[in-house]
């Protein structure tokens, strides 16, 4: 669906981590019209100054009953502002906004990564997974054990493997760790979380065929023509897909505030965004 | 491997969170104009003659009649829809070579793109013209990000002017403009006066365009870097070689980042510009969250938004004193009631810029809401609101500290 402005309703608001937040909205407009990896541009209260919108993935998109959910965390006066409305207040949200990830139709196997907020950002992508019948294995990373991502709220069946920074819980280190070991099994890779991680993981991607010894296999060499790079049939083939986030201005493409740097000049993540693949990235430009 | 769920988490909080909803700002009080008769842009076009080859006349302000008669209602009577229909909101920016926008109601350049960005949010063809994106000779990929952030009450950007070039511009969104009733006007940068002229060039004669608007907040390479805006005769060596370019209506765009704009305005007046308009950002600054540099990849930024809105005010007030051509007020604008500021200080017609962001319907619905303010005060056309709050006599620059003392 194309974008619009959209009056949500909200219907529930729900702290499920210490500073984080799940808020449902009724919009039939969203709920039916967007793809994983999408996102809204959010109103806040403009009482207060605050003079931007806020992007926001839309965590679940439920058609039939026409509910979209956000899932936050507060870090400043506008996710502040949002734990404030009450249920019954209506949101000014524009969207559904950005391209969505695009997942093979041959794949079978989908490897999801998410780093800390990150999850919202894949939360949908396991939902139209699970209802395509593909295999899901969610890798998640987190400072320390409370703040890992309830397991009651993903599908049943997905495979959930959590690393924390602090070892308190699943394995001790960088859930980037854990990616070596479902390397071989993923058909494809789609990340969300700090652009730090999503660029240890482009470097891991980057080498993996090599690693797994069935680089251009079946690959006739100059055979076949090359998909331009960002074009939806380029990234259905990219093994990785990343979610970015930069600071927006108008999050429709028009005031270029957006960007970041791709190997062919700088991408708006609002609109070449905010799913980009791996490739696209010019990962040496992120710290 | 078969993918099975885990359960290797923590426990589900739940809490509510019903703290009260703070009240929305009570409305900004309106205050009551006076009305003066002064020299306008404003061209009132007699209906009957529309159509035939009678001339616009100029209205020159009529005593307005400042009932506070009720709001209209959300949905008009067909009697008010008529009487709507009958108030003249048209303006025209360049009397000598035409430039007639539809309402005085525009968007800033660098905020709305080429236009087609916000497809079906905005009707473009209601607002009143589009300022499109700078656009320079030779593609330019702009600055590092980050290039935008929020601070009170405004925002910051340092884009960069980030563009395909001029030729590329003609070419992909010429054709689309063409085919629109609003008028566009292209905004043009340069890093030295034959840059400019040689966009401007390749500018004339395409069909699409109707007007220039000179961004002249740019380093000038030949003089060092020093701002064509900020030095008077830079500033009127860029219009005036322009002016020999082109017989497209030229505007030209103050920055707010000079000591007395007066001189500068005067300047670009003489050189020949149809119309001013004012202001561009203020150059400044933010800190990243560790406090270990500048947040922008650029250092620094422009800032835009309710923030500078005084500025602007002060910027076209102190122009509107000294030059005999229309006046665009841009900075800030966000209600009717920063329109009829604007209009108050001496703009023929504002921009919106920021604004736009969290409120991509803001500037057509303005213009609807100037048309109902006009109804309600029983004005045929909104030339009365504009210059109320100029003083009779011009005043000494403020920058002398003859009005401001702290
Ligand atoms: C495409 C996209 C999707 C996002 N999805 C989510 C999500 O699902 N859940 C979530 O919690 N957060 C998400 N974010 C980050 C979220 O937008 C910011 O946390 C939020 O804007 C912070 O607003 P604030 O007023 O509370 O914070 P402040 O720090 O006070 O915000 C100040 C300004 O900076 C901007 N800003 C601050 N942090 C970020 C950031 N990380 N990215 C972009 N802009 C930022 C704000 O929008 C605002 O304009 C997403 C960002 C993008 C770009
Ligand atoms: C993201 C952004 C990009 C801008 N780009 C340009 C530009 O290319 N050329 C220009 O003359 N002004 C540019 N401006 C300035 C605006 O046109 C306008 O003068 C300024 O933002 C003040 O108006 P506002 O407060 O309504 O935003 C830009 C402003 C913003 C916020
Ligand atoms: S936020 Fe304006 S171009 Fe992306």
């Amino acid at each position: 669906m194309t974008m619009r402005l959209v009056s949500a309703e909200l219907v529930e608001t729900r702290q499920i981590l210490p500073g984080q937040w799940i808020q449902s909205f009724h919009a039939p407009e969203l709920a039916a019209g967007s793809r994983a990896g999408q996102f809204v541009h959010v109103r806040t209260g403009d009482y207060s100054g605050l003079v931007l919108r806020r992007p926001f993935s839309i965590n679940t998109a439920d058609p039939a009953t026409g509910i979209v959910t956000l899932h936050f965390r507060t870090v400043g006066r506008g996710t502040e502002w949002l734990t404030r409305a009450r249920e019954g207040d209506r949101l000014d949200m524009l969207g559904p906004l950005g391209r969505p990830f695009e997942v093979d139709p041959r794949s079978r196997h989908l490897l999801l990564i998410a780093g800390g907020m990150g999850m919202a950002g894949i939360r949908m992508l396991a939902d139209e997974a699970v209802q395509g019948g593909r295999q899901i294995v969610i890798l998640f990373g987190a400072q320390r054990a409370s703040h890992v991502y309830p397991s009651s709220l993903l599908p049943d069946e997905v495979e959930y493997v959590v690393a924390t920074d602090d070892g308190s819980l699943g394995h001790h280190g960088f859930v980037t760790e854990l990616v070596p070991g479902y390397e071989a099994w993923a058909d494809q890779a789609f990340a969300c979380g700090p652009h730090a991680m999503l660029k240890r993981l482009a470097a891991l991607a980057a080498g993996r065929r090599d690693r797994l010894g069935v680089a251009k296999l079946g690959r006739k060499k100059g055979g076949g023509r090359q998909d331009p790079m960002g074009s939806t049939a380029a990234r259905r083939k990219a093994f990785l897909q990343v979610s970015m986030e930069q600071t927006m201005g108008c999050a429709v493409g028009a005031c270029l505030g957006c960007t970041v740097i791709g190997v062919d000049g700088p991408l708006r993540v609002c609109r070449e965004g905010p799913v980009f693949a791996a490739e696209e990235i010019a990962w040496e430009s992120i710290a | 491997m078969k993918a099975r769920k885990r359960v290797v988490t923590s426990a589900d909080v739940r809490a509510g969170a019903k703290a009260a909803k703070p009240a929305r700002g009570a409305d900004k009080p309106k205050r009551t104009p006076t009305v003066r008769t002064i020299r306008s842009a404003i061209v009132a076009v007699d209906r009957s003659a529309r159509s035939g080859s009678g001339r616009p006349r100029v209205e020159t302000g009529r005593t307005a009649v400042a009932d506070r008669g009720t709001p209209l209602a959300a949905r008009p009577t067909l009697a008010e829809r008529e009487a709507l229909d009958r108030i003249d909101l048209s303006v025209e920016l360049a009397p000598q070579r035409g430039l007639r926008l539809p309402n005085p109601i525009m968007v800033a350049s660098g905020t709305f793109g080429y236009g087609v960005e916000y497809g079906e949010v905005v009707d473009v063809q209601r607002l009143g013209a589009i300022c499109c994106k700078g656009t320079t000779l030779r593609p330019r990929a702009g600055n590092p990000p980050p290039r935008v952030t929020e601070t009170p009450g405004g925002m910051l950007n340092s884009i960069g002017l980030q563009n395909p070039g001029v030729d590329a511009v003609i070419e992909k969104y010429g054709p689309v403009w063409q085919g629109w009733k609003v008028p566009v006007i292209v905004n043009v940068a340069g890093e030295s006066i034959e840059d400019y002229v040689e966009v401007v060039r390749r500018l004339d004669g395409v069909p699409g365009v109707a007007g220039i608007e000179l961004n002249i907040s740019c380093p000038n390479v030949g003089k060092g870097g020093l701002q064509f805006a900020i030095d008077r005769d830079a500033a009127r060596a860029v219009t005036a070689a322009v002016r020999r370019a082109t017989d497209l209506p030229l505007l030209v765009k103050l920055s707010p980042n000079v000591a007395d704009v007066r001189p500068i305005a005067r300047a670009i007046e003489e050189a020949g510009a149809d119309a001013i308009t004012a202001i561009n950002t203020l150059s400044g600054l933010a800190v990243s969250a560790d406090r270990t540099r500048a947040f922008l990849g650029n250092t620094y930024g422009g800032l835009s938004g309710p923030a500078i809105k005084p500025v602007a005010l002060r910027i076209v007030y102190e122009v509107a004193q000294v030059v005999s051509i229309p006046i665009v007020g841009i900075g800030g604008v966000t209600s009717l009631a920063d329109v009829l500021d604007f209009m108050a200080c001496g703009a023929v017609a504002v921009q919106v810029g920021t604004a736009i962001f969290a409120d991509p319907e803001l500037p057509v619905r303005l213009g609807d809401e100037l048309r109902a303010e006009c109804l309600r005060r029983g004005l045929s056309s909104y030339a009365p609101l504009v210059g109320t709050a100029l003083p009779k006599r011009a005043g000494a620059p403020s920058v002398k500290g003859a009005e401001y003392r702290p």
